[in-house]
This record gives C-alpha cells, sequence and structure tokens, in this order.
C-alpha cells in the first residue's frame, strides 16, 4: 500500500498482493479516490465497481461478448454458486487441475481481476443458520452449510485474486438480539483468523490470495472486540475490508482508512451509490443492474445531471427506460445519446422493444451491455468530479433532477434462473434431522401454478422456438428463494417443448 | 399461362462438381454479398438468432441466415419495417437474409388455419379475429423486410397425407400461387424470388410440379414440404428426382432440413441450400453437435469433463486460452446450461459453427474431387460400426454411386 498512511508491513507483501493508492482523500467519511492494482490485472480506479455474476458469469454476458466490452473489467463470484454437490459429491470445479482454477473454468480473462466471496449478493436468506463453525449458503439445488476450514480450503484450490472473509450476519432477519450480536463478532473474528492462517500455510511458490475482512453491518461497541483484535493482531494480514453498512464507516478505527473498502450494502439506486460514494466506499457490486436488466429497463442517467434543475416543482427525469413500452417500436434511435456501448451504438431502441416483446434473449444481452456501460460512465464522471472539489453540489443537483428510484418493472423478465430456482428435494433426503425449510405461501404456489397453466396455453399458439426457456418471473421477486413446481426438477425447464430429437 | 422471364439479383457460379455423385460446389453473389455453396443457414426466426449479437453470428463465419416471414408480420409488424427501412436495418444484420413466405408457419403452427384459392385463412393469435395470408400480401411483406432470397407463399400440406387428390390440389394451386407471387413482386431487381416445388412424396406430381416451376425462370428452386415426419428413404427420392429435373445453374434448396446426415446425403443428392432450427434450438437444451454425434451436456458424465466441447473444434468457444479461445469446457457448459442464458449462447455458436464448418469442409471436397471419400469418413466418425450406419443414407448414396459399406 503507497497511500499517504501506508503500513510499513504491507510493503513487505509477497508481489501478488493487492496495491492500493488513495489519489485523493478528505479524511473520514469523505468521498476518496483511489487506483486499485493487482499484478497482471488491469487496475480499477475508485470508486468503481465490479460486475456481478452468477455461476461465474455476467447474467447474458457470454465470455467473448465479456471481452469484446470495454465496460466490464473485475468481477465478484460467489463460491455457493459452485457448490452444489457438496457434501455428497466433490464439486467439480474441485477437480479441474489446473492453475487459476477459477478463471480459467468461468473463462474469465487472464487481466480481469476477481474477488471471491461465499454468498451472491445480494444473498438470498438461507433458513440454515449460521453455527460456530459453519455459515448457511443457498446453492441452485438447496440450503447447505460449509465450514470455515472447507472455505479457506475451496479458497485455495480456486485461487481468486481477493477472498472476502467469511462474516456471519444472520440475512433477512429484520432485528438481531444483543447476543446474537456478540456470536457474531466472535465468530466472524474467528473465521477470519482461519482464512489468515489458511494463506500463511502456503508455500512461497503458491499465489497468494488477498483478504478483505468483513466489517459487520451492527454498531461498533458490539463488534468493538473484534476490531480492536482486527487492528491490533491483522493488520498486515489484510488486504482490504467488506462493509455491509456503508452508515457504521463513521466508527471505523483509523488505522482501517487507508484499506479500501469493498461494499456490500445493496444500493437501490444511484442515488443511494452517490451516498455511499460520499461516506468514502470504494468498490461496488451493483445489483440493481442486472436487476433493471431483467426487467428490461434501460438504464439512463448521466452524473452530473444534464442540467441543474433546483426547482423541486419541475418534473423529474426517469433514471430508466421501460423498454417494454409499445411506443417505443418504431423508435430508431440509441437506448441513451452518446453511450458508447455496442446496444447503442449499433441498434436502436426499436430493435430492442421487438427483440423483449418476442421474447427474444438478445434483448437483455443489449440491455445489459448497456447497463453496464451507463454505470461505467457514471462512475467515471463520479471520479472527475470528486476530483474537481464539486460532488456535493453535483450531487444535489442529480437527486433534484432525477427521480429517486429506479422505474417499476412492467414487462416480463427471463426466464428463472439457477439461483432463483431451487429444490430442496434433492439435497435433504433421508437425512434424520431436516433443518426447517420456509415454505411456500398459498399466494406464491398459487401464482407459480397460474404462471405454469399459462405457459401450457401459449404453446399452442406461439412458436416454441421464442417461448422455450423463457417464462415469466411474474409474482416471483429475484430476491425471493422459490421451490421448484412439483414435477419439475432442479433445472425447472420447459424441457417438453422441445421438438423429439431424432439422433 | 404463359411463362414470364423475371429478373435476378443474383448470380450462380458453378465451381466443380462431383465426379461420382451430384454434388456440386458454387459461389452465389447475392445483394449483400457473396455465399459459397452448399451451404446452412441459421433460422433467427425473430430477427434474432437465440441470443446471439450480429457480431458474435459473423463470427460463426455466416453471411446469410434466415428471418420467418410469419413472426415478423406479427412483430414488429409491416408499419415498422417499412419505418425502420427493412430487417436488415432492424436487426444491424449487413449480410444475406431469407425469408419463408409464412405459410407453413401458419399452417403448422395455428391449428385453425384453412387454405382456400384465395390464400390461408386464419384466426390472428393477438386477438383471434379472422385474417387472410394472399400471395400478394405475403409478397408485400417480404418486400418490406427486403431480404435478398424471398419465397412464394405454397400451399403446404403434409408429405404424409394420404389424400392424393389433395396433394395434387396442393401442388396445382401452389404453382397458380407463385404467378401470382411474381405479379406482386415489387423489387425483383433486388430481391430474389424463390419458386418451391410441391407434391408430397408422389414423384410423378412432383415431376409435373418441377417442370411447371422451372418454366417460371425464377432465380433460385426451392423443394418443400419435406422434413415433416416423412420415411428418409421417400425424403431422398424426392430430392434425387427433383435435382434430376433443375437446370444446372440455378441454386437449390431443401426447406427445414439441418442434421448433419441428411445434409452431407442431400448434398450428394444435387442440392446446395438448407435451414434449419435444430442446431440451435438444441443448443439450449445443452446439446452440443460434434463429428462424433450429439452430446448432450446435462448429463452429469460431463460435470468434470475439463476437455473442449469438441477436440479441434474452431470456434471461439472451444479453442484454448493459448490459441485466443475461451477455453470453454463440457463442465462449465454443464454448469451453466439450463440455468444461465450465456450457456445457451455459448453453445448456439459452438453449433453454429459446427453447421457452417461442415459445409465448408464439404465444399472443399468436392472442389478437390473427393466427396464420395469425404462421406465415407463423415459417417466412419459418426458411427462405431458400419452396422450402425442407416439404411437410407447407405441406400441413397448407393443410388449416386458412393457405397459406404465397401
Ligand atoms: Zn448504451
Ligand atoms: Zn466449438
Amino acid at each position: 500500500m503507497a497511500g499517504p498512511s501506508s503500513t510499513p508491513q504491507l510493503d513487505q507483501l509477497p508481489p501478488e498482493m493487492l496495491d492500493f493508492t488513495l489519489l485523493k482523500t478528505a479524511g473520514a467519511l469523505a468521498p476518496r479516490l483511489g487506483r486499485f492494482a493487482l499484478p497482471g490485472r488491469k487496475p480499477i480506479l475508485t470508486p468503481g465497481f465490479l460486475s456481478n455474476t452468477s455461476r461465474g458469469v455476467v447474467p447474458h454476458i457470454s465470455q467473448d461478448n465479456f471481452r469484446r466490452n470495454p465496460a466490464f473489467n473485475g468481477v465478484y463470484v460467489a463460491l455457493e454458486d459452485f457448490v452444489e454437490k457438496f457434501p455428497q459429491k466433490t464439486p467439480p470445479i474441485f477437480e479441474y487441475d489446473v492453475p487459476e482454477t477459477l478463471r480459467r473454468f468461468i473463462a474469465l480473462p487472464k487481466d480481469s481481476p476477481i474477488i471471491l466471496g461465499a454468498r451472491r449478493s445480494p444473498p438470498i436468506p438461507s433458513p440454515v443458520a449460521n453455527t460456530n463453525t459453519e455459515v448457511g449458503l443457498l446453492t441452485s439445488v438447496g440450503f447447505r452449510s460449509i465450514s470455515s476450514e472447507y472455505y479457506a480450503a475451496a479458497v485455495r484450490k480456486l485461487q481468486p485474486d481477493i477472498v472476502v472473509g467469511l462474516a456471519d450476519i444472520p440475512f433477512g432477519q429484520e432485528s438481531v438480539g444483543l447476543k446474537r450480536k456478540d456470536k457474531m463478532s466472535d465468530r466472524t473474528e474467528t473465521w477470519t483468523r482461519d482464512i489468515i492462517a489458511k494463506r500463511n500455510t502456503l508455500d512461497s511458490e503458491d499465489p497468494k490470495f488477498s483478504i478483505f475482512a468483513p466489517i459487520l453491518p451492527i454498531e461498533r461497541d458490539l463488534q468493538s472486540w473484534y476490531l480492536d483484535h482486527l487492528v491490533d493482531d491483522m493488520l498486515d494480514k489484510i488486504q482490504g475490508i467488506a462493509i455491509y453498512d456503508a452508515y457504521i464507516m463513521e466508527d471505523l478505527p483509523d488505522e482501517l482508512h487507508p484499506f479500501p473498502r469493498l461494499s456490500f450494502h445493496n444500493p437501490s439506486s444511484p442515488h443511494d451509490l452517490l451516498r455511499q460514494i460520499n461516506l468514502g466506499i470504494d468498490l461496488f457490486t451493483i445489483p440493481f443492474i442486472n436487476t433493471a436488466t431483467d426487467s428490461g429497463i434501460a438504464l439512463n442517467f448521466t452524473f452530473p445531471s444534464p442540467q441543474k434543475v433546483f426547482d423541486a416543482s419541475s418534473t423529474r427525469q426517469s433514471l430508466g427506460i421501460d423498454m417494454w413500452h409499445a411506443s417505443l417500436a418504431t423508435d430508431v434511435t440509441p437506448l441513451s445519446e452518446n453511450c458508447p456501448c455496442d446496444a447503442c451504438t449499433k441498434h436502436h431502441k426499436a430493435y430492442i422493444q421487438h427483440l423483449l416483446s418476442a421474447k427474444e434473449m438478445l434483448g437483455w444481452v443489449l440491455i445489459q451491455m448497456h447497463n453496464h456501460a451507463v454505470l461505467t460512465s457514471f462512475f467515471t464522471t463520479i471520479r472527475a468530479s470528486i476530483s474537481a472539489g464539486t460532488f456535493e453540489e453535483d450531487i444535489k443537483a442529480f437527486e433534484a433532477y432525477y427521480e429517486p428510484q429506479l422505474p417499476e418493472k412492467t414487462g416480463q423478465g427471463p426466464r428463472l434462473r439457477g439461483y432463483q430456482f431451487k429444490s430442496e428435494s434433492h439435497a435433504e433426503k433421508g437425512k434424520k434431522n431436516p433443518k426447517a425449510f420456509r415454505k411456500l405461501g398459498e399466494e406464491e404456489v398459487r401464482a407459480l401454478q397460474e404462471e405454469a397453466a399459462r405457459r401450457k396455453e401459449k404453446k399452442d399458439v406461439v412458436d416454441d422456438e421464442a417461448m422455450v426457456g423463457l417464462v415469466g418471473m411474474d409474482g416471483v421477486d429475484g430476491n425471493v428463494a422459490v421451490n421448484a413446481l412439483p414435477g419439475e426438477g432442479v433445472d425447472g425447464l420447459e424441457m417438453a417443448d422441445d421438438t423429439p430429437e431424432k439422433i | 399461362m404463359a411463362p414470364v422471364h423475371i429478373p435476378s439479383a443474383l448470380s450462380f457460379e458453378l465451381l466443380g462438381k462431383c465426379s461420382v455423385t451430384k454434388a456440386r460446389a458454387a459461389t452465389l453473389h447475392l445483394p449483400h454479398g457473396t455465399v459459397p455453396l452448399p451451404i446452412f443457414m441459421p433460422v433467427a426466426t425473430q430477427a434474432s438468432l437465440k441470443g446471439l449479437t450480429p457480431e458474435q453470428l459473423e463470427e460463426t463465419g455466416c453471411k446469410l441466415c434466415l428471418n420467418n416471414t410469419y413472426h415478423l408480420g406479427l412483430k414488429p409488424g409491416q408499419a415498422t419495417l417499412d419505418a425502420v427501412g427493412g430487417a436488415h436495418k432492424f436487426q444491424s444484420w449487413p449480410h444475406n437474409i431469407l425469408t419463408d413466405s409464412g405459410g407453413f408457419q401458419m399452417v403448422s403452427l395455428l391449428k385453425l388455419a384453412k387454405i382456400t384459392e384465395e390464400g390461408v385463412r386464419f384466426l390472428s393469435p393477438h386477438d383471434g379475429s379472422p385474417m387472410l395470408l394472399t400471395p400478394e400480401h405475403s409478397i408485400a411483406l417480404q418486400n418490406s423486410i427486403g431480404s435478398d432470397i424471398i419465397m412464394q407463399l405454397d400451399d403446404v400440406l403434409v408429405t404424409t397425407s394420404p389424400d392424393l387428390a389433395r396433394m395434387k390440389e396442393a401442388m396445382e394451386r401452389s404453382v397458380r400461387w407463385l404467378d401470382r407471387c411474381i405479379q406482386a413482386h415489387k423489387y425483383p431487381e433486388r430481391q430474389n424470388l424463390f419458386c418451391i416445388i410441391q407434391g408430397g412424396l408422389d414423384l410423378e406430381l412432383r415431376r409435373q410440379c418441377t417442370a411447371e416451376m422451372v418454366a417460371r425462370d425464377t432465380p433460385g428452386i426451392a423443394i418443400g414440404g419435406l422434413s415433416g415426419g416423412e420415411a428418409k428413404d421417400a425424403y431422398c427420392k424426392v430430392v434425387d428426382t427433383c435435382t434430376g429435373l433443375l437446370p444446372e445453374k440455378k441454386p437449390r434448396y431443401v426447406m427445414g432440413v439441418g442434421y448433419p446426415e441428411d445434409l452431407v446425403v442431400s448434398v450428394a443428392l444435387g442440392a446446395d441450400m438448407f435451414d434449419c432450427v435444430w442446431p440451435t434450438r438444441t443448443a439450449r437444451f445443452g446439446n452440443a453437435i460434434t463429428a462424433h454425434g450429439v452430446l448432450n451436456l446435462r448429463n452429469a458424465m460431463y460435470s468434470t469433463d475439463f476437455g473442449p466441447i469438441e477436440e479441434g473444434c474452431t470456434c471461439s468457444c472451444c479453442r484454448s486460452v493459448e490459441d485466443g479461445g475461451l477455453g470453454i469446457t463440457r463442465a462449465y457448459i454443464y454448469h451453466v446450461t439450463a440455468k444461465e442464458t450465456a450457456g445457451a449462447h455459448l453453445l448456439t455458436m459452438h453449433n453454429v459453427q459446427y453447421q457452417l464448418n461442415l459445409m465448408k469442409s464439404i465444399r472443399e471436397a468436392i472442389l478437390e474431387d473427393r466427396y464420395p471419400k469425404f462421406l465415407k469418413e463423415f459417417f466412419g466418425k459418426l458411427y462405431d460400426a458400419k452396422s450402425q450406419y442407416p439404411e437410407w443414407a447407405v441406400t441413397a448414396l448407393k443410388g449416386v454411386g458412393v457405397d459406404l459399406m465397401e
């Protein structure tokens, strides 16, 4: 770390390790500029973002398109996307005997940084409670839990550039009791020590991964032991921190300030990103990009806003265009003027509107490319604004100019995908003490049944070419896990639609 | 009716003929560039090929793909196509497009379609209101689409229909409809109208139809009504009979054919152009086409298979990282298929490229006059033993001088 307050120990790290340089900072709780560099990888200027992946791929973006598109660089990958066979079988990826296993397996270009965590961002709450030694996960076949030891071994095998330490966070729980918070802090400390210990066992020629220590989304006093130990014993062992609640940053010990901050505090909107950046967050995974894409919403905002409107009475601009809108059917303008992405330079709204309404997968591909390009420009201009010292006022203008939230979803999304769709039957058969699973409510069951019935009807009138694999997500929120319908397997595919194969 | 000479917007350059079989290699010059024959054309039903961008499709080597008139007529509709300036601009595809007439889709997708002399009557899938697709309307739609090759509206009957009288009626009506299509065609100088030979599996009907269609002198000729579940022997006889009566200097298109075996045999029988949704449709179910047969990569046995989809394949998925490819493994396809749309995109790229490479190697073999040897190698790879070779293929190839069993 070569920042203004660099710690001597960090300079002695092996060359594989992360180098984070703070280029501009105005003390605690202030926006800052940095450069996040890993040897052999493209640097990320901060504030910046990582692309969120699902099963190792940015949703809708095949690996060749990832390479073609400058909006993609670093990725966040969740271990839970790779370990569904565990513990009955060794997850296949662990049998892949090549260096940089994870990178090779998901066919990521060699210069893209990979950050690995246990859970997806955002995680679907797992009803399997964490224990002293294990963390609950959700894989595409059901809930699992893995031990801290298993996690460390997986990281060693997969060789990501950076690993986010396990955190004991009861996701989805509205209120957490004091005792539970104590436990969170204790367990997280133990697990952070575990991963550090594991890295110490690596041979000198083994590539070293960097470690981001989680900072819990609870009050400073309740995790003070952990934070103190982090500062006293582990400062030279960690390379960054993972923040689960951006508002606790004011409680962050000073010693942690030079470290890059990766936020898992799920931003609900661009405004929310700006607020977090204003508190000093450096790196994000941005789940709303994907949600917008799946909803057919092409993001459409710039920073600073095109004109400075402080008049509260004027109508605010929408942050995105709902591409399902029939009025766009003959609109041959790009999604956003001046956007450099392929969707905007090579295609127009009319085509993308058609693709969505025809349920052609390419619609989501193009919107996803565009949405990433919009966020890339957003961050570029944010950095310029911080650099120019106009960030505060630019935020105000942005908030006055744009609506506070992204537009509501109106159209159908693509077919439910693996992580949204799981079956519990596979996992727990024959287990003596099955853990409590969330049961589907009547509402949800009815919605799913209606969906299935609608699917059947459609089969008769619409070419299955268009329909196969693309059933609507109505009534199913991306954040809520649902069971597979009875009779549908793990993959829940509409296989019956396919013509019989002759070969 | 007297034959009308219609202008052509293509030129057919015959480059070589197999000295044993009826296979030909040619170059077809079309308004949006040159394509090699024989050719396989992937099907981008609704102006998009299963999640691939135009650049990705181009990268597979594709220079001619299909759009379906029926689908584009519904969505985005003729008014939008006119406003945007045709399907090339609509989907940003700089190469050639072929469109069907819409009739086949209507008859096969809509149970309530009814055929009269006027056209195909059907109920709108949107609101159930009665609609009519006439030859004139089909051509007008295809004129709006602006495809490089357009197809006549024909009266399609399943080949397996036992009703010979109806079959004869359909064949004769198709001829009459061709005349109406020729009359209605607004842009013969930039769009090539192909006739479609009908007549079911009755070779005499096919001969009569071929004579009538050839007399109309369209720029290209299609053999239609096949690939509807008929016996492969019967299919081969129809193709063989028709190509035997066709002029040498025109492209011959057999509609709806795409299994690799069907392609290599049909080329031997003298056909040049093929299309089929199968390679792209099957990709979405995890099926990879390879020289050794179709592999279903959803099978758990592939979950730890870290080899490429097909060894030696030059598609960007299969090429190794060292070779500038993505180095996608079978295990990774297993990991994402049916779970992420990108899994389907990857396999679609591979499958399309497989089909195009197959046609490319067929063409090279014809040009070097070693097609019989190519056929033997092809079947040798596809099957473990000669005893497994499909009888229809053995018989059909024997008919054009190649004995696979020798
Ligand atoms: Zn764009
Ligand atoms: Zn391949």
